[in-house]
């Protein structure tokens, strides 16, 4: 299974990424710029932060009470679309899934 | 100079506190990440403890609190569930219990609220810096890495200035509480039970916690809702607010940790200029600040462990840990593993990347005030360099005790103004 990660500079990066693995691990695994992901997947650092493209939001779904408190310390602005990509794992109808990693 | 070469034989007692006043151990971390990965200590002071000592295996275990927990402890000491009650703050918990306390705090700690401090932190850094310089030759522990966390301390918790000096005695005698120059309750030589009920077992606990109970008084009186001992009381999103106890312990936190460990942190780093004199011509091209706050916080490693314990048994390298083992995440170790870092006894301040573990990097508790830490080293070190033509060691530095915290306590300098 794939996703994409567009990143600031418009470039696009797509990954393999197994069932079950968070975007944030292969995002750090392969150093995508701007996803830094300090806490180990732990909802603690917010150095993960994406939005989703509007065609899988719905797909992918919104944040947890305590994702969404800790998308408030973002360091690029918050919007409809951020999550947090540790809290995003790969499974079958997301395969392609399409992420921006905001300036 | 010979400071980056360890002395210890390889086997040094990492349980004993007397140890690190010699600098930390590291033959010994060297020769247990390459032998012995999951090394068993026995120990006289209570139970035995595992000690993880290279930076991948701390990754590992870190981002799996349900199986390696705080909520036991996270120094070496055993605690009774009395003990642990009555001291524990959030850094004693594990999610999701953890994470509501964190979301209360979080933002005021966040990257772009903290980024806001930069003006205040450089005009801090003027006062010191000319100050001290004034000097020529003086103690950069004293003079400069105590003074900027301390007066940025205030700005945080809004304390008036002159009560700060007080406060960072007794954030001193909490977290350095098995050094003598810190504390008369040295942790490992007390001889009483009496003040187990208080935060970092020491009385200085209890004055703080006046301190704070009436500092709030205060500022409820006068409608002040600045700083973030207000956002700590208010209540979460399930209507629960922290206790008594709780308050007073995160307070006794904010006031130990928030000090300590960027103190040193800056200590450090002026250390490592005195003895790698390049580091100065590099901090003045002004080329290498992005890297430089971490890479000067990697070496300072100013938390040297924190302990987990065991929620079930648990196969590693070919041993088992069992349930209810104690199990402490060297991070200094971690730090110096020759597989995470190239040249790991050198201070590189463009090393990229720089995946430390200084502030527990890989799990829940990964610190609270790290961005704060590094905008406070960096601002420090780009007012500092800009000021020196020269530094040089003024006599013999002087190590803390404590396996807990690591730092330079006294640091004596002698320096050329530009």
């Amino acid at each position: 299974m794939k996703a994409t990660w567009i990143l600031a500079d418009g470039r696009e990066m797509t990954l393999e990424v197994p069932a079950g693995r968070s975007l944030m691990e292969v995002a750090q695994a392969a150093s995508v710029p701007g996803i830094i992901g300090e806490c180990g997947g732990t909802m603690s650092c917010a150095t993960c932060h994406v939005q989703v493209d509007e065609a899988w939001r719905g797909l992918v779904g919104g944040p947890s009470d305590f994702e969404d408190a800790m998308l408030d310390t973002v360091d690029a602005p918050r919007t409809d679309a951020s999550r947090l990509s540790c809290q995003i794992e790969m499974r079958a109808d997301l395969d392609g899934v399409v992420v921006r990693v905001p300036a | 100079m010979t400071i980056w070469t360890p002395t210890d034989d390889g086997y040094a007692d990492l349980a004993s506190h007397d140890t690190f006043m010699q600098g930390a151990p590291h033959n010994t971390f060297a020769r247990l990440r390459a032998e012995d990965p999951l090394h068993w200590s026995d120990w006289s002071g209570g139970k035995g403890f595992w000690s993880i000592t290279r930076h991948a295996d701390i990754l590992e275990l870190n981002r799996q609190p349900d199986l390696m927990s705080s909520a036991y402890g996270i120094r070496m000491e055993d605690q009774t569930y009395e003990e642990y009650l009555a001291r524990r703050t959030f850094q004693e918990t594990d999610p999701p219990l953890h994470s509501q306390t964190r979301m209360k705090v979080a933002k005021a700690f966040s990257k772009p609220v903290v980024a806001g401090f930069e003006d205040l932190i450089r005009e801090l850094c003027h006062d010191i810096l000319d100050e001290a310089l004034d000097h020529g030759t003086f103690d950069a522990t004293r003079l400069i890495a105590r003074q900027l966390p301390m007066r940025m301390l205030g700005r945080i918790i809004g304390t008036p200035d002159e009560d700060l000096p007080w406060l960072v005695e007794k954030g001193d005698a909490l977290i350095a509480n098995t050094d003598p120059d810190f504390t008369d309750h040295v942790l490992d030589r007390m001889t009483t039970d009496q003040y187990r009920l208080m935060p970092f077992n020491s009385p200085a606990g209890a004055e703080l916690y006046d301190y704070a109970k009436t500092l709030m008084l205060d500022k409820a009186a006068k409608g002040d809702t600045n700083g973030v001992l207000h956002l700590i009381l208010q209540p979460g999103p399930d209507g629960s607010v922290i206790s008594e106890t709780e308050f007073r312990n995160f307070f006794c936190l904010l006031v130990a940790a928030g000090n300590d460990t960027t103190r040193y942190s800056i200590a450090a780093g002026i250390h490592a200029m005195l003895h790698q004199p390049e580091l100065l011509a590099q901090m003045q091209s002004g080329q290498v600040w992005e890297t430089a706050p971490d890479e000067i916080i990697r070496w300072a490693t100013p938390a040297i462990y924190f302990r987990r314990t065991a929620t079930r048994d648990h196969e590693m390298h070919g041993k088992t840990i069992r349930e209810g083992d104690k199990v402490l995440y060297w991070f200094l170790s971690g730090n110096r593993d020759e597989t995470a870092f190239d040249d790991p006894m050198r201070v590189d301040l463009a090393r990229t990347p720089n995946r430390h573990l200084s502030f527990g990097q890989g799990g829940p508790h990964l610190c609270l005030g790290m961005h704060l830490a590094r905008l406070e080293v960096r601002v420090l070190f780009q007012e500092f360099s800009k000021r020196l033509k020269s530094i040089e060691p003024a006599g013999p530095h002087a190590f803390l005790r404590s396996n807990f915290v690591g730092g330079i306590k006294s640091l004596p300098v002698t320096t050329t103004r530009a």
